[in-house]
């Protein structure tokens, strides 16, 4: 990475604005609130947030899709607002689920219309394609119709549609959403090779480990305001008073986590569904004291095991979104 | 040359849509065919086989089926998009829509050349129809020129797509008034006076006049001549082609404005 700035966003302000009906005074919504950051050439940038945070609305207006109401955005130098073609021929996008792809026609018929379309020099296009995609494994199905594709196939698709003109700055909006373990993992991998080649990456997405992983840095964004910018262990230091205890169980109801969330001493809870029991996360200042409280709470018979873990990203980002509501 | 590379990768890709929909039998094909049948009984009916009526049938159908097509295909292509969200992936890449639109523009100029054809192949072999043009070359190259009229008319149009959800209602409500509008069917001079300056606002109009002289010997239309038939339906066209690229470029714009090219 070097100190090159790639995306600058300063002061940046999007308000959506609709109606429900014909001539109805209309609604404003503030998806992003006064953002600024930047991130550096070779850097891999993420952001997290929960749905509706203004994650995709920043990566629209940061790809030249989606205009800012106020506030200035500058990738590679140019102003998105005032010379988007420039930009859009040195970026890369991934938006990435079911739709976005002609699905009528094969793999290679839309990397080529794609390929076409940002102008790849047609010495270099045939060449390109088949290492793309050779690189997202499709290779073999290049020359399937892509409706008949897997969910998880139509995200490599999408992927190698990202990289089809050789991009500096690749923006990725969930690129690893509905795929399967050991897809998520290949496209995680991906991901770094394209950081070691040099690429400048900017990611959103919801899985935390993920960002852990990949990220240099991390923005998490809440209610369209970054509540935080820090690398993974600085956001993960944010909480390093806190402690962690980790309850699996069965049977455990809405109603026994909000028990616990009521419990004095309880900074926050998390509740997952694993293939055969339920992990709660319960965010604490002091274990010890907590650890016979909260196993109390949910009561005997749904509590399988209880241990005391170290603070992770998540719990970090739980901590954040819980502080600012 | 990126330019010309959008337009003739937008042409292809048309074209293999084409390939992999049937649905396109529909517009191309099946309505044709209806239109010039229901057209032919008409005049043969109202005029007793006499008369111009093969010029106003056969003619007549060609250009609302070429019509139709150009409208459907340009209006559709961008609600196509905007359902398959492809939309968004388009316009991120540095080719200006109106290009992307132009090349789909012309293939279904061509198709629409096809679509002409395909109804004169409909008169002869269904309906006996004597197909005797009094001066062929001018024939064609005003139909050659009628059809490009019409596909910058289409482009005019389809730039109000990339605001808009409705295009079924956008594409039912542009269809018949240039049908009518033109003169396809019937005299322009058979429609009531205060509508003639909108008709002949028209490009396609000038058109169907240019053709009509081709097709008949001491055909009088307008009274003003095939050639400047011609120059007045080209000026018209180039109007129609500049205020496209001004509104795709304005629609952009306001798209991006309102964040509606991911609504559908």
């Amino acid at each position: 990475m070097n100190s090159e700035t790639v995306i600058e966003c300063k002061d940046l302000v999007r308000i959506y604005r609709s109606s429900d009906r014909f001539l109805k005074k209309k609604r404003e919504t503030l998806a992003v609130n006064n953002i600024s950051f930047e991130v550096k050439r070779g850097e891999l940038f993420g952001m997290l947030g929960p749905n509706g945070a203004g994650k995709t609305t920043t990566i629209k207006m940061m790809t030249t899709l989606l205009l800012p109401t106020s506030g200035q955005i500058k990738v590679l130098g140019h102003d998105v607002a005032k010379d988007p073609f420039a930009v859009r021929k040195r970026i890369g996008l991934v938006l990435g689920g079911e739709r976005g792809l002609y699905t009528r026609v094969t793999a290679r018929q839309n990397l080529r219309y794609f390929a076409d379309l940002y102008a790849v020099p047609m010495n270099l296009r045939e060449k390109r394609i088949n290492d793309l995609l050779e690189r997202v494994d499709l290779t073999e199905r290049a020359d399937t119709r892509v409706e008949d594709y897997s969910r998880g196939m139509k995200q490599r698709l999408h992927l190698a549609k990202g990289l089809i003109n050789d991009p500096e700055v690749i923006f990725l909006d969930e690129p690893t959403i509905g795929l399967d373990p050991e897809a998520a993992l290949e496209a995680r991998r991906m991901i770094k090779e394209l950081v070691q080649e040099g690429k400048t990456l900017l990611l959103t997405t919801h899985y935390m480990y993920e960002a852990d992983e990949l990220c240099d840095r991390i923005a998490v964004i809440n209610k369209g305001k970054i509540v935080a910018l820090d690398t993974p262990k600085g956001l993960k230091s944010l909480v390093k008073d806190l402690c962690i205890i980790e309850v699996e169980g069965f049977g455990i109801t809405d109603k026994d986590t909000e028990m616990l969330r009521s419990l004095p001493g309880v900074k926050a809870v998390s509740a997952t569904m694993n293939e055969d029991k339920q992990v709660l996360r319960v965010q604490v200042v002091e274990a010890s004291e907590m650890l016979t409280p909260v196993a109390n709470k949910l009561g005997e018979g749904k509590v399988i095991g209880v241990r005391v873990k170290e603070p992770t990203l998540e719990d970090a980002y739980l901590w954040l979104v819980k502080e600012d509501a | 040359m990126p330019r010309v590379r959008a337009v003739t990768a937008s042409f292809r890709h048309q074209f293999l849509h084409f390939l992999a929909d049937p649905q396109w039998l529909i517009p191309n094909v099946i309505l044709p065919f209806v239109i010039t049948m229901v057209a032919l009984i008409m005049f043969e009916s109202v005029q007793g086989g006499e008369g111009n009526f093969v010029l106003y049938a056969v003619l007549g159908g060609g250009m609302m089926s070429m019509w139709g097509n150009t409208l459907y295909s340009s209006g559709w292509s961008i609600a196509f998009d905007r359902w398959n969200g492809t939309l968004e992936e388009v316009l991120a890449t540095p080719s200006g829509l109106v290009w992307i639109i132009m090349g789909r523009s012309l293939w279904n100029a061509l198709i629409g050349i096809l679509n002409g054809v395909l109804i004169l192949v409909i008169a002869v072999v269904f309906f006996d129809v004597d197909l005797e043009l009094a001066y062929p070359i001018l024939f064609f190259f005003a139909f050659f020129m009628t059809l490009l009229s019409l596909s910058a008319l289409g482009m005019l149009f389809s730039s109000a797509f990339v605001l808009t959800r409705q295009a079924g209602v956008l594409t039912n409500g542009l269809e018949y008034p240039i049908y009518i509008g033109t003169g396809c069917m019937f005299p322009i001079a058979l429609l009531p006076f205060w509508t003639n300056p909108l008709s002949l606002s028209l490009g396609p109009t000038w058109g169907i006049d240019a053709i009509r002289y081709g097709a008949l010997e001491g055909y009088e239309g307008f009274g003003i001549g095939y050639w400047a038939d011609i120059g007045i339906m080209f000026m018209i066209s180039v109007f129609y082609l500049a205020a496209a690229f001004y509104l795709f470029g304005v629609v952009e714009r306001r798209a991006r404005e309102d964040a509606n090219f991911a609504r559908h």
